[in-house]
Protein backbone atom coordinates (compact mmCIF):
# COMPACT_ATOMS: atom_id res chain seq x y z
CA UNK A 1 0.00 0.00 0.00
CA UNK A 2 2.81 2.34 0.97
CA UNK A 3 4.69 1.39 -2.14
CA UNK A 4 1.69 2.13 -4.25
CA UNK A 5 1.24 5.46 -2.47
CA UNK A 6 4.82 6.40 -3.25
CA UNK A 7 4.35 5.49 -6.88
CA UNK A 8 1.56 8.02 -7.23
CA UNK A 9 4.12 10.87 -7.12
CA UNK A 10 6.18 9.51 -10.06
CA UNK A 11 5.62 11.77 -13.01
CA UNK A 12 8.03 11.86 -15.94
CA UNK A 13 7.44 14.05 -18.93
CA UNK A 14 9.88 15.27 -21.54
CA UNK A 15 8.01 18.45 -22.55
CA UNK A 16 7.33 21.07 -19.93
CA UNK A 17 3.82 21.58 -18.57
CA UNK A 18 1.93 24.78 -19.25
CA UNK A 19 0.57 26.27 -16.04
CA UNK A 20 -1.27 29.26 -17.50
CA UNK A 21 -1.15 31.65 -20.47
CA UNK A 22 -0.27 35.31 -20.75
CA UNK A 23 -1.92 36.23 -24.01
CA UNK A 24 -0.54 33.88 -26.63
CA UNK A 25 2.49 32.97 -24.51
CA UNK A 26 2.19 29.77 -22.50
CA UNK A 27 3.81 30.06 -19.07
CA UNK A 28 5.39 26.72 -18.18
CA UNK A 29 6.52 25.26 -14.87
CA UNK A 30 10.18 25.61 -15.95
CA UNK A 31 9.65 29.31 -16.66
CA UNK A 32 8.20 29.83 -13.18
CA UNK A 33 11.15 28.23 -11.40
CA UNK A 34 13.60 29.73 -13.89
CA UNK A 35 12.15 33.19 -13.24
CA UNK A 36 12.47 32.60 -9.51
CA UNK A 37 16.07 31.47 -9.97
CA UNK A 38 16.96 34.48 -12.11
CA UNK A 39 15.29 36.77 -9.56
CA UNK A 40 17.44 35.24 -6.80
CA UNK A 41 20.51 35.57 -9.02
CA UNK A 42 19.78 39.24 -9.68
CA UNK A 43 19.11 39.86 -5.99
CA UNK A 44 22.44 38.28 -5.08
CA UNK A 45 24.33 40.24 -7.72
CA UNK A 46 22.72 43.59 -6.94
CA UNK A 47 23.26 43.04 -3.22
CA UNK A 48 26.94 42.35 -3.97
CA UNK A 49 27.20 45.39 -6.25
CA UNK A 50 25.72 47.58 -3.51
CA UNK A 51 28.18 46.21 -0.97
CA UNK A 52 31.11 46.72 -3.35
CA UNK A 53 30.08 50.31 -4.08
CA UNK A 54 29.77 51.02 -0.36
CA UNK A 55 33.09 49.39 0.32
CA UNK A 56 31.49 47.02 2.81
CA UNK A 57 30.93 43.30 2.64
CA UNK A 58 28.63 40.63 3.96
CA UNK A 59 29.04 36.87 3.92
CA UNK A 60 26.73 36.63 0.92
CA UNK A 61 28.50 39.36 -1.04
CA UNK A 62 31.88 37.84 -0.18
CA UNK A 63 30.70 34.47 -1.44
CA UNK A 64 29.36 35.99 -4.69
CA UNK A 65 32.54 38.00 -5.15
CA UNK A 66 34.65 34.92 -4.51
CA UNK A 67 32.71 32.90 -7.09
CA UNK A 68 32.72 35.76 -9.59
CA UNK A 69 36.44 36.38 -9.15
CA UNK A 70 37.23 32.70 -9.67
CA UNK A 71 35.17 32.40 -12.84
CA UNK A 72 36.30 35.77 -14.19
CA UNK A 73 39.92 34.84 -13.65
CA UNK A 74 39.37 31.50 -15.41
CA UNK A 75 38.23 33.37 -18.54
CA UNK A 76 41.72 34.83 -18.89
CA UNK A 77 43.25 31.40 -18.33
CA UNK A 78 41.17 29.86 -21.13
CA UNK A 79 41.24 32.71 -23.66
CA UNK A 80 44.81 33.84 -24.31
CA UNK A 81 43.88 37.16 -25.93
CA UNK A 82 43.10 39.50 -23.01
CA UNK A 83 41.01 41.89 -25.09
CA UNK A 84 38.93 39.05 -26.43
CA UNK A 85 38.65 37.51 -22.95
CA UNK A 86 37.40 40.79 -21.50
CA UNK A 87 34.89 41.05 -24.34
CA UNK A 88 33.43 37.55 -24.06
CA UNK A 89 33.58 37.29 -20.26
CA UNK A 90 30.08 38.78 -19.63
CA UNK A 91 28.40 36.21 -21.87
CA UNK A 92 30.32 33.27 -20.42
CA UNK A 93 29.73 34.45 -16.84
CA UNK A 94 26.03 35.01 -17.45
CA UNK A 95 25.74 31.50 -18.90
CA UNK A 96 27.61 29.99 -15.97
CA UNK A 97 25.67 31.68 -13.19
CA UNK A 98 22.29 31.30 -14.93
CA UNK A 99 22.78 27.58 -15.58
CA UNK A 100 24.15 27.05 -12.07
CA UNK A 101 21.33 28.76 -10.21
CA UNK A 102 18.53 27.40 -12.39
CA UNK A 103 19.97 23.89 -12.19
CA UNK A 104 20.25 24.09 -8.42
CA UNK A 105 16.76 25.53 -8.14
CA UNK A 106 15.45 22.29 -9.68
CA UNK A 107 17.03 20.29 -6.85
CA UNK A 108 15.43 22.28 -4.03
CA UNK A 109 13.30 19.85 -2.00
CA UNK A 110 9.61 20.35 -2.65
CA UNK A 111 10.01 21.46 -6.26
CA UNK A 112 8.91 18.16 -7.78
CA UNK A 113 6.12 16.94 -5.49
CA UNK A 114 3.94 20.09 -5.64
CA UNK A 115 1.57 19.46 -8.55
CA UNK A 116 -0.62 21.71 -10.64
CA UNK A 117 -3.06 19.66 -12.61
CA UNK A 118 -1.24 16.69 -14.15
CA UNK A 119 2.32 17.93 -13.87
CA UNK A 120 4.57 19.54 -11.25
CA UNK A 121 4.05 23.23 -10.53
CA UNK A 122 7.78 23.94 -10.60
CA UNK A 123 10.54 22.35 -12.64
CA UNK A 124 14.21 23.10 -13.24
CA UNK A 125 14.81 25.42 -16.18
CA UNK A 126 17.62 23.32 -17.71
CA UNK A 127 15.08 20.48 -18.19
CA UNK A 128 13.41 22.75 -20.76
CA UNK A 129 14.89 22.20 -24.24
CA UNK A 130 13.75 25.67 -25.29
CA UNK A 131 16.08 27.16 -22.67
CA UNK A 132 19.10 24.96 -23.42
CA UNK A 133 18.59 25.45 -27.17
CA UNK A 134 18.35 29.23 -26.70
CA UNK A 135 21.58 29.18 -24.67
CA UNK A 136 23.35 27.07 -27.28
CA UNK A 137 22.16 29.30 -30.13
CA UNK A 138 23.30 32.44 -28.30
CA UNK A 139 26.63 30.82 -27.54
CA UNK A 140 27.26 29.74 -31.13
CA UNK A 141 26.04 33.04 -32.59
CA UNK A 142 28.42 34.84 -30.24
CA UNK A 143 31.23 32.57 -31.41
CA UNK A 144 30.47 33.45 -35.04
CA UNK A 145 30.22 37.14 -34.12
CA UNK A 146 33.71 37.10 -32.60
CA UNK A 147 35.08 35.06 -35.50
CA UNK A 148 33.70 37.59 -38.01
CA UNK A 149 35.04 40.42 -35.87
CA UNK A 150 38.52 38.93 -36.01
CA UNK A 151 38.66 37.39 -39.49
CA UNK A 152 36.07 39.51 -41.30
CA UNK A 153 32.91 38.18 -42.92
CA UNK A 154 34.61 36.58 -45.91
CA UNK A 155 37.57 35.45 -43.86
CA UNK A 156 35.24 33.63 -41.52
CA UNK A 157 33.30 32.13 -44.43
CA UNK A 158 36.62 30.97 -45.79
CA UNK A 159 36.91 28.65 -42.81
CA UNK A 160 33.95 26.65 -44.14
CA UNK A 161 33.70 27.37 -47.88
CA UNK A 162 36.86 26.44 -49.72
CA UNK A 163 37.10 26.02 -53.49
CA UNK A 164 37.01 22.22 -54.09
CA UNK A 165 38.86 22.55 -57.41
CA UNK A 166 41.85 24.31 -55.87
CA UNK A 167 41.88 22.40 -52.60
CA UNK A 168 39.56 19.39 -52.50
CA UNK A 169 40.78 18.17 -49.10
CA UNK A 170 40.45 21.68 -47.64
CA UNK A 171 36.93 21.92 -49.06
CA UNK A 172 36.03 18.67 -47.37
CA UNK A 173 37.56 19.90 -44.12
CA UNK A 174 35.57 23.12 -44.43
CA UNK A 175 32.40 21.13 -44.92
CA UNK A 176 33.24 19.03 -41.87
CA UNK A 177 33.88 22.22 -39.91
CA UNK A 178 30.43 23.45 -40.87
CA UNK A 179 28.92 20.18 -39.70
CA UNK A 180 31.07 20.49 -36.61
CA UNK A 181 29.58 23.88 -35.75
CA UNK A 182 26.09 22.41 -35.99
CA UNK A 183 27.07 19.41 -33.89
CA UNK A 184 28.59 21.69 -31.27
CA UNK A 185 25.33 23.58 -31.05
CA UNK A 186 23.30 20.40 -30.67
CA UNK A 187 25.81 18.93 -28.22
CA UNK A 188 25.74 22.06 -26.05
CA UNK A 189 21.95 22.01 -26.04
CA UNK A 190 21.43 18.29 -25.42
CA UNK A 191 24.27 17.85 -22.91
CA UNK A 192 22.78 20.30 -20.47
CA UNK A 193 19.23 19.16 -21.08
CA UNK A 194 20.13 15.47 -20.83
CA UNK A 195 22.00 15.84 -17.56
CA UNK A 196 19.33 18.02 -15.98
CA UNK A 197 16.49 15.79 -17.13
CA UNK A 198 18.33 12.63 -16.06
CA UNK A 199 19.01 14.20 -12.68
CA UNK A 200 15.38 15.05 -12.26
CA UNK A 201 14.30 11.53 -13.21
CA UNK A 202 16.96 10.07 -10.90
CA UNK A 203 15.62 12.05 -7.94
CA UNK A 204 12.03 11.03 -8.70
CA UNK A 205 12.95 7.36 -9.08
CA UNK A 206 15.09 7.34 -5.92
CA UNK A 207 12.31 9.06 -3.97
CA UNK A 208 9.76 6.56 -5.25
CA UNK A 209 11.94 3.52 -4.64
CA UNK A 210 13.06 4.49 -1.17
CA UNK A 211 9.50 5.44 -0.18
CA UNK A 212 9.52 6.44 3.52
CA UNK A 213 13.32 6.23 3.60
CA UNK A 214 13.54 8.97 1.00
CA UNK A 215 14.64 11.48 3.64
CA UNK A 216 17.71 9.28 4.20
CA UNK A 217 18.56 8.41 0.60
CA UNK A 218 17.70 11.64 -1.19
CA UNK A 219 20.26 13.96 0.48
CA UNK A 220 23.08 11.93 -1.07
CA UNK A 221 21.53 12.33 -4.50
CA UNK A 222 20.83 16.02 -3.85
CA UNK A 223 24.53 16.50 -3.12
CA UNK A 224 25.41 14.56 -6.26
CA UNK A 225 23.03 16.69 -8.33
CA UNK A 226 24.49 19.89 -6.85
CA UNK A 227 27.88 18.72 -8.05
CA UNK A 228 26.51 17.76 -11.48
CA UNK A 229 24.83 21.17 -11.71
CA UNK A 230 28.13 22.91 -11.11
CA UNK A 231 29.88 20.65 -13.62
CA UNK A 232 27.26 21.30 -16.29
CA UNK A 233 27.38 25.06 -15.76
CA UNK A 234 31.17 24.98 -15.89
CA UNK A 235 31.22 22.80 -19.02
CA UNK A 236 28.83 25.12 -20.86
CA UNK A 237 30.89 28.13 -19.79
CA UNK A 238 34.23 26.57 -20.72
CA UNK A 239 33.02 25.24 -24.07
CA UNK A 240 31.63 28.66 -25.01
CA UNK A 241 35.02 30.20 -24.25
CA UNK A 242 36.95 27.48 -26.05
CA UNK A 243 34.74 27.61 -29.15
CA UNK A 244 35.11 31.38 -29.29
CA UNK A 245 38.83 31.15 -28.75
CA UNK A 246 39.22 28.47 -31.42
CA UNK A 247 37.14 30.42 -33.91
CA UNK A 248 39.24 33.54 -33.43
CA UNK A 249 42.63 31.88 -33.05
CA UNK A 250 43.56 31.06 -36.62
CA UNK A 251 42.17 29.41 -39.72
CA UNK A 252 43.92 26.17 -38.87
CA UNK A 253 42.98 26.31 -35.18
CA UNK A 254 39.34 25.68 -35.93
CA UNK A 255 40.03 22.07 -36.76
CA UNK A 256 41.23 21.29 -33.27
CA UNK A 257 39.14 19.28 -30.91
CA UNK A 258 37.03 21.26 -28.50
CA UNK A 259 38.43 19.26 -25.63
CA UNK A 260 42.02 19.88 -26.61
CA UNK A 261 42.33 22.85 -24.32
CA UNK A 262 46.00 22.49 -23.60
CA UNK A 263 46.85 22.46 -27.30
CA UNK A 264 44.48 25.34 -27.87
CA UNK A 265 46.22 27.50 -25.29
CA UNK A 266 49.43 27.25 -27.23
CA UNK A 267 47.83 28.69 -30.35
CA UNK A 268 48.38 32.45 -30.31
CA UNK A 269 45.26 34.48 -30.98
CA UNK A 270 45.60 36.46 -34.18
CA UNK A 271 44.31 39.98 -34.03
CA UNK B 1 10.23 -1.54 -9.46
CA UNK B 2 7.85 -3.06 -11.93
CA UNK B 3 5.41 -0.22 -11.24
CA UNK B 4 8.13 2.38 -11.91
CA UNK B 5 9.07 0.82 -15.19
CA UNK B 6 5.43 0.54 -16.14
CA UNK B 7 4.89 4.18 -15.23
CA UNK B 8 7.98 5.24 -17.14
CA UNK B 9 6.96 3.17 -20.14
CA UNK B 10 3.51 4.72 -19.98
CA UNK B 11 5.06 8.17 -20.01
CA UNK B 12 7.22 7.19 -22.97
CA UNK B 13 4.22 5.66 -24.71
CA UNK B 14 2.28 8.85 -24.12
CA UNK B 15 5.19 10.78 -25.61
CA UNK B 16 5.30 8.53 -28.64
CA UNK B 17 1.56 8.77 -29.06
CA UNK B 18 1.76 12.55 -28.96
CA UNK B 19 4.56 12.42 -31.48
CA UNK B 20 2.56 10.24 -33.78
CA UNK B 21 -0.49 12.41 -33.31
CA UNK B 22 1.27 15.62 -34.12
CA UNK B 23 3.80 14.10 -36.40
CA UNK B 24 6.29 16.57 -35.14
CA UNK B 25 9.51 15.61 -33.32
CA UNK B 26 9.95 19.11 -31.96
CA UNK B 27 6.59 18.96 -30.23
CA UNK B 28 7.44 15.66 -28.60
CA UNK B 29 10.66 17.20 -27.27
CA UNK B 30 8.73 20.15 -25.99
CA UNK B 31 10.34 22.68 -28.33
CA UNK B 32 7.93 25.53 -28.89
CA UNK B 33 9.03 28.42 -31.17
CA UNK B 34 7.25 30.94 -28.96
CA UNK B 35 8.91 29.62 -25.80
CA UNK B 36 12.26 29.39 -27.59
CA UNK B 37 12.07 33.03 -28.67
CA UNK B 38 10.93 34.01 -25.18
CA UNK B 39 13.88 32.20 -23.58
CA UNK B 40 16.22 33.79 -26.12
CA UNK B 41 14.97 37.30 -25.40
CA UNK B 42 14.85 36.68 -21.63
CA UNK B 43 18.46 35.49 -21.57
CA UNK B 44 19.65 38.39 -23.73
CA UNK B 45 17.80 40.76 -21.41
CA UNK B 46 19.48 39.18 -18.41
CA UNK B 47 22.85 39.43 -20.18
CA UNK B 48 22.28 43.11 -20.94
CA UNK B 49 21.18 43.81 -17.38
CA UNK B 50 24.15 42.09 -15.82
CA UNK B 51 26.58 43.52 -18.35
CA UNK B 52 25.33 47.05 -17.73
CA UNK B 53 24.82 47.17 -13.98
CA UNK B 54 26.59 44.24 -12.34
CA UNK B 55 29.65 42.99 -14.19
CA UNK B 56 31.42 46.35 -14.67
CA UNK B 57 31.34 47.00 -10.92
CA UNK B 58 32.45 43.49 -10.00
CA UNK B 59 35.11 43.40 -12.73
CA UNK B 60 36.42 46.76 -11.61
CA UNK B 61 36.58 45.48 -8.02
CA UNK B 62 38.42 42.36 -9.17
CA UNK B 63 40.82 44.41 -11.33
CA UNK B 64 41.47 46.83 -8.47
CA UNK B 65 42.06 43.98 -6.08
CA UNK B 66 44.38 42.38 -8.59
CA UNK B 67 46.16 45.68 -9.01
CA UNK B 68 46.49 46.02 -5.23
CA UNK B 69 47.82 42.48 -5.00
CA UNK B 70 50.29 43.17 -7.81
CA UNK B 71 51.41 46.40 -6.14
CA UNK B 72 51.73 44.65 -2.79
CA UNK B 73 53.74 41.91 -4.41
CA UNK B 74 55.95 44.49 -6.09
CA UNK B 75 56.33 46.37 -2.80
CA UNK B 76 57.17 43.13 -1.03
CA UNK B 77 59.66 42.31 -3.76
CA UNK B 78 61.21 45.78 -3.47
CA UNK B 79 61.31 45.53 0.31
CA UNK B 80 62.94 42.13 0.03
CA UNK B 81 65.49 43.57 -2.39
CA UNK B 82 66.14 46.55 -0.10
CA UNK B 83 66.46 44.22 2.87
CA UNK B 84 68.96 42.10 0.97
CA UNK B 85 70.90 45.22 -0.01
CA UNK B 86 70.82 46.52 3.56
CA UNK B 87 71.93 43.14 4.82
CA UNK B 88 74.80 43.13 2.34
CA UNK B 89 75.69 46.67 3.39
CA UNK B 90 75.54 45.73 7.05
CA UNK B 91 77.64 42.66 6.36
CA UNK B 92 80.23 44.81 4.58
CA UNK B 93 80.21 47.32 7.42
CA UNK B 94 80.54 44.55 9.97
CA UNK B 95 83.40 43.09 8.00
CA UNK B 96 85.08 46.47 7.86
CA UNK B 97 84.43 47.08 11.56
CA UNK B 98 85.79 43.64 12.40
CA UNK B 99 88.93 44.44 10.38
CA UNK B 100 89.31 47.78 12.11
CA UNK B 101 88.69 46.21 15.48
CA UNK B 102 91.31 43.58 14.75
CA UNK B 103 93.75 46.33 13.74
CA UNK B 104 92.96 48.29 16.89
CA UNK B 105 93.42 45.22 19.04
CA UNK B 106 96.71 44.40 17.34
CA UNK B 107 97.92 47.97 17.75
CA UNK B 108 96.78 48.03 21.36
CA UNK B 109 98.54 44.76 22.03
CA UNK B 110 101.73 46.08 20.47
CA UNK B 111 101.51 49.33 22.38
CA UNK B 112 100.72 47.53 25.59
CA UNK B 113 103.65 45.20 25.02
CA UNK B 114 105.93 48.16 24.36
CA UNK B 115 104.65 49.91 27.46
CA UNK B 116 105.17 46.85 29.58
CA UNK B 117 108.67 46.36 28.21
CA UNK B 118 109.49 49.99 28.78
CA UNK B 119 108.06 49.88 32.28
CA UNK B 120 110.01 46.73 33.02
CA UNK B 121 113.20 48.36 31.76
CA UNK B 122 112.54 51.45 33.79
CA UNK B 123 111.75 49.36 36.84
CA UNK B 124 114.89 47.35 36.38
CA UNK B 125 116.96 50.49 35.97
CA UNK B 126 115.41 52.06 39.00
CA UNK B 127 115.91 48.93 41.02
CA UNK B 128 119.52 48.75 39.89
CA UNK B 129 119.99 52.37 40.80
CA UNK B 130 118.51 51.78 44.22
CA UNK B 131 120.73 48.76 44.70
CA UNK B 132 123.77 50.70 43.58
CA UNK B 133 122.92 53.58 45.89
CA UNK B 134 122.44 51.17 48.75
CA UNK B 135 125.71 49.41 48.04
CA UNK B 136 127.48 52.74 47.79
CA UNK B 137 125.96 53.86 51.08
CA UNK B 138 126.86 50.58 52.73
CA UNK B 139 130.42 50.79 51.43
CA UNK B 140 130.78 54.30 52.71
CA UNK B 141 129.37 53.33 56.06
CA UNK B 142 131.69 50.33 56.22
CA UNK B 143 134.67 52.53 55.45
CA UNK B 144 133.55 55.06 58.04
CA UNK B 145 132.99 52.31 60.57
CA UNK B 146 136.37 50.85 59.86
CA UNK B 147 137.97 54.20 60.20
CA UNK B 148 136.20 54.85 63.44
CA UNK B 149 137.12 51.42 64.71
CA UNK B 150 140.66 52.00 63.62
CA UNK B 151 140.86 55.25 65.48
CA UNK B 152 139.26 53.83 68.55
CA UNK B 153 141.54 50.84 68.47
CA UNK B 154 144.59 53.09 68.18
CA UNK B 155 143.43 55.13 71.06
CA UNK B 156 142.67 52.08 73.10
CA UNK B 157 145.99 50.49 72.36
CA UNK B 158 147.73 53.75 73.14
CA UNK B 159 146.04 53.99 76.44
CA UNK B 160 146.80 50.37 77.25
CA UNK B 161 150.39 50.70 76.23
CA UNK B 162 150.72 53.86 78.21
CA UNK B 163 149.58 52.12 81.26
CA UNK B 164 151.90 49.19 80.67
CA UNK B 165 155.01 51.04 79.56
CA UNK B 166 154.48 54.15 81.53
CA UNK B 167 155.80 57.43 80.46
CA UNK B 168 158.94 56.26 78.73
CA UNK B 169 157.86 57.01 75.30
CA UNK B 170 156.56 60.23 73.93
CA UNK B 171 153.46 60.64 71.94
CA UNK B 172 155.12 60.41 68.49
CA UNK B 173 156.90 57.20 69.21
CA UNK B 174 153.78 55.91 70.76
CA UNK B 175 151.74 56.41 67.70
CA UNK B 176 154.40 54.94 65.43
CA UNK B 177 154.56 51.82 67.48
CA UNK B 178 150.86 51.39 67.60
CA UNK B 179 150.43 51.83 63.94
CA UNK B 180 153.25 49.43 63.20
CA UNK B 181 151.72 46.82 65.46
CA UNK B 182 148.34 47.37 64.05
CA UNK B 183 149.60 47.03 60.53
CA UNK B 184 151.37 43.91 61.58
CA UNK B 185 148.26 42.52 63.12
CA UNK B 186 146.28 43.63 60.11
CA UNK B 187 148.64 41.75 57.81
CA UNK B 188 148.27 38.68 59.88
CA UNK B 189 144.59 38.91 59.89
Amino acid sequence: MNHFFAMQSVHISLPTETIFHIGPLPVTNTMLLGGLGVAILLALFFHTVRQVKRGTRTRVSSLVQWAFEGMYGAVYDIVPDRKMARSIAPLALTIFFTVLITYWMGIVPGVGPVHWGEGPLLRGLPTDLNFTLALAVISMVAVQYYAIKVHGLFGNMGRYLINPIKNPIGAFEGFLELIGELSRLIALCLRLFGNAFAGEVLLVIVAAMSSYFASVTLPFFFAFELFIGFIQAYVFYVLTLIFASLATASHGGGHSSAHDTAQHKEVPAST
Amino acid sequence: MHTILTNFATAEATGHAAEEASGNVLDSLGIDPKLFVFQLIAFLLLLWLLNKYVFPVLMKAVDERQKTIDESLQAAHDAEKQAAEAEAKIEAMLKKARGEAADIVTTAKDEAGALVTKAEERSKAQAQRIVDDAQSTIAKEVIAARKALHNETIELVAQATEKVVGKTLDGKIDNKLIEASLNHSGDKA
